[in-house]
């Protein structure tokens, strides 16, 4: 009988429950259009706008997910040749050209294209877009209007610097400007739908959301024990549960409990994800999803990707039980996550509080030996501050970092031989930073 | 170093070709100045400040050597030229900068400015991304807070009144210009569009009466001067991103058009609409800043057809109506669409532009640019190409 050979990551059992969470979400919404029940599709907004329309009874999917998904599937090709066909730039989000074409391709058929993974996204009666971050993520859906009638609502987003931040007053003006954001949000639903929303569910959904984040949170905090138990691709597979609010929060933080509980086991136990931890890795930003077998090739080197993005990580926990108006718990949630890190830029005088500053406080909290860059040749958010992290990781704690250009849909940018390649000569550069950091007192 | 003594485009071309050469002069006398990125931070309020607001600009014509420490390929390469600028020193005579959320990778070079070339009066407005009537309240309070600061710091008293006679001035200048964009409506046109970017870019460095002083200078003498730029068979209005160099409308003028209207952040989009007049001049400014200007960064309602519904060239009709009305006012018969590459919120805009002027029958050929004046010369052919379609 041949050996079975085994797997370079050890994946975690409690994941495959969250993955499918979310998979659930296309039957969900394909039933809800089938039944004549409104569909949204969404933009990631960081909880509000899909509290509310979770109370509303509006099943959501999430086209940037459907991208990753269609990715995977060897599907995106496709529908971004229809896009370029369509006169958009090529050099736009991929996760955009891919929506953009397959839109395009359902408008001229008037019905899901056949044979599209998960059973395609259906005609959506709206759109919410997210003025969060990335301009593309308004903008992509109002190009949508080229092929779709359905009324777009743009969540506000407040994007203060740190030293901004410290202003007296200015937190809170941030924090009303998002609570009108979300009621203004939910007037217009009602309009829309023509019914009244149920406040009573969502404070329900706003409590449930912030249990949720909070054990979702806890898991990634026991992602520090040496060797680290869970490797990134199960936090890939497992972070669409929160980011994308497939299901009803409080399974999915159910779900998240028994994740913690296996994850606490490999620790108590010091078994790590990959056979022998040889490097402790953060990722920047998304992965190639075309190609994630990628990794088994690094884990079998003994790489071990132990955090990623402080973007697809729940907010650092805070105390809102004081906090009566759930809209406002909701909107000091969102708020939460996007300044948690500002506090320890401002007092290491590093003013890109998001995005560049959290990979410092990972790199040495998480006791990462380097940083794996992966610029995205069509993504501008999560392409921007890598040069930096790379150089700040450098300056200040010795931290090596090694850049990988790819993308997240296109396989065509990304080159998984020359990556192995480069990634064996980093091995080097990763041991002599070591020996670097221990001369200088950094503790790992 | 000798003060520039010409007058009128002459002054205008000098500043144009080496604006750091006026900065600096204004330095010696004794001026505060600050950069200011695009279109969206309210120069006002550095006038009313006593600061003379100096716009960072790239340069096409210098490679890009020190900007990839900080800023990847990926990304917009004005504003990577930008940065280079800076790191190189090239804008070392300046006082601070004021940054905006004026799209998301202006929001992040503030940071990164922070970071590489120090903290010092740098000043960064979080401008939102909707019209929304709880947006326009949130960007004056982001004013008012940037006042504060700036008033802190430098201790400029930056009164209501000051800040009134600063929107008066910079109304004015609005209304030079859009006497100065009145001269190429006829045909031939009375000034070129390799002459208005020239005199558009020296305003983005003086002090805002200089810059009014130049504008009645160049258009007075525009109107008297016995030669005109050559009548051509095409007129042309050239729509994108920022356009701080003439090589492009140098390129289309010296092959068969005339550019006779633009809508970009330094041509008539910054000064085709006046800031009103409003009681607390900070309501005035937040509205304008955020929605009378259309910067395609900034997202509008979807505007419904008269049955109320959703209906893509109604839609289309808000966004770009403008773009008819200048064709027919300057008499314009095709558009060029440009847009630099990875800028995204241009990008976006493109078929929804290109649908609408089918739609309006005009004529347009889309270009992505480098920021590169030696990438230049390889559209030429396909500009001639749009040219002779449009004989």
């Amino acid at each position: 009988m041949a050996e079975v050979k085994k797997k370079p990551i050890n994946r975690l059992k409690t994941m495959y429950p969250l993955r499918a969470l979310v998979d659930g979400m296309y039957e969900r919404a394909q039933e809800a259009s089938r039944e004549g029940r409104p569909v949204a599709w969404c933009m990631v907004n960081w909880w509000g706008g899909d509290v509310v329309l979770r109370a509303m009874d509006v099943a959501c999917i999430y086209p940037e997910d459907y991208g990753a998904v269609c990715a995977a599937f060897g599907a995106a090709p496709a529908h971004m040749a229809r896009c370029d066909a369509d006169g958009f730039p090529t050099h736009m989000c991929g996760y955009a050209r891919n929506t953009l074409g397959y839109t395009a391709i359902m408008s001229e058929l008037g019905e899901i294209p056949p044979d599209v993974p998960m059973g395609g996204m259906p005609k959506p009666t709206l759109l919410l877009g997210s003025a969060y971050f990335c301009d593309t993520r308004y903008k992509w859906f109002q190009s949508l209007g080229r092929y779709l009638d359905a009324p777009l609502w743009v969540l506000e987003m407040p994007h203060p610097g740190v030293k901004e931040y410290q202003t007296e007053g200015a937190p809170e003006h941030d924090i009303a400007f998002l609570v009108a954001e979300l009621k203004g949000f939910a007037a217009f639903l009602e309009k829309l739908l023509k019914k009244k929303m149920d406040w009573d569910r969502f404070a329900e959904l706003v409590d449930d959301t912030i249990e949720m984040n909070r054990v979702w949170y806890e898991v990634n905090e026991l992602r520090k024990a040496v060797p680290c138990p869970m490797h990134s691709r199960d936090f890939w597979s497992s972070m669409p549960a929160s980011l994308y609010m497939a299901a009803d929060p409080k399974e999915t933080a159910r779900l998240y409990r028994d994740m913690y509980d296996e994850v606490k086991a490999l620790v108590d136990n010091r078994q790590g994800a990959v056979a022998e931890e040889k490097y402790r890795l953060a990722f920047a930003e998304l992965p190639p999803w075309h190609s994630l077998k990628f990794f088994d090739s690094l884990a079998e080197r003994g790489w071990n990707f132990v955090i990623e993005s402080w973007a697809y990580h729940p907010p650092k926990p805070i105390d809102l039980s004081h906090i009566k108006d759930p809209v406002e718990k909701i909107a000091r949630l969102t708020y939460r996550y996007f300044t948690g890190f500002f506090a320890d830029a401002c007092a290491t005088q590093d003013w890109w509080g998001y995005f560049e500053h959290p990979y410092l406080e990972y790199a040495r909290e998480y006791r990462c030996d380097g940083i794996f860059l992966h610029p995205l040749l069509t993504c501008r958010t999560a392409t921007n501050h890598l040069m930096v992290v790379q150089d700040q990781a450098m300056k200040r704690l010795k931290v090596p970092s090694i850049v990988i250009e790819g993308d997240i849909v296109d396989l065509s940018l990304f080159d998984p031989a020359d990556a192995l390649r480069k990634a064996e000569t980093f091995e080097e550069t990763m041991d002599y930073y070591k020996e670097m950091r221990q001369k200088e007192g950094l503790d790992w | 170093m000798a003060q520039l003594q010409t007058k009128g485009l002459g002054r205008a071309r000098e500043i144009y070709r080496d604006r750091a050469r006026r900065a600096r002069e204004l330095k010696k006398e004794g001026r505060k100045i600050f950069g200011y990125l695009d279109i969206n931070p309210p120069v006002e309020i550095l006038t009313a400040a006593g600061i003379v607001p100096f716009h960072l600009l790239g340069d096409m014509s210098e490679p890009i050597t020190k900007a990839d420490v900080c800023l990847p390929t990926v990304v917009c390469p004005f504003l990577r030229s930008v940065m280079d600028q800076g790191l190189k020193g090239k804008y070392d005579f300046l006082d601070g900068a004021l940054f905006s959320h004026t799209c998301e990778v202006a929001e992040k070079m503030s940071h990164i400015w922070r970071i590489y070339l120090g903290d010092s009066e740098v000043y960064y407005i979080d401008t939102p991304h909707t019209t929304h009537d709880a947006a326009v309240k949130q960007h004056k309070y982001l004013l008012e807070d940037f006042i504060k600061a700036l008033a802190e710091s430098t201790g400029a008293e930056i009164t209501p009144e000051r800040l009134r006679e600063a929107v008066a001035l910079h109304n004015e200048q609005r209304a030079l210009v859009r006497e100065l964009y009145d001269l190429k409506k006829p045909d031939p046109p009375l000034i070129s569009g390799r002459e208005t970017i020239q005199v558009i870019v020296a305003l983005t460095v003086l002090p805002v009466t200089e810059g009014n002083e130049l504008l009645r200078e160049v258009i007075s003498e525009v109107k008297q001067r016995p030669e005109k730029p050559p009548q051509q068979p095409a007129r042309l209005l050239v729509w994108g991103s920022i356009m701080d160099n003439t090589a492009l409308v140098e390129m289309i003028e010296s092959i068969g058009a005339n550019v006779v209207m633009d809508d970009n952040a330094l041509g008539s989009r910054a000064y085709f609409e006046d800031v009103e007049a409003s009681d607390d001049p900070l309501d005035g400014l937040a509205y304008h800043y955020l929605v009378s200007i259309r910067n395609p960064r900034t997202f509008r309602e979807t505007v419904l057809d008269k049955e109320g519904r959703k209906d893509y060239m109604t839609d289309l009709e808000a966004r770009f109506g403008h773009l008819r009305d200048y064709a027919r006012e300057w008499h314009a018969n095709g558009v060029i669409l440009q847009a630099l590459r990875y800028c995204d919120s241009h990008a976006y805009e493109v078929p929804g532009i290109g649908d609408y002027l089918d739609h309006v029958g005009l004529p347009h050929i889309y270009l992505e640019l480098d920021y590169n004046q030696s990438a230049l010369a390889q559209l030429r052919t396909r500009i001639q190409a749009f040219l002779e379609l449009l004989d």
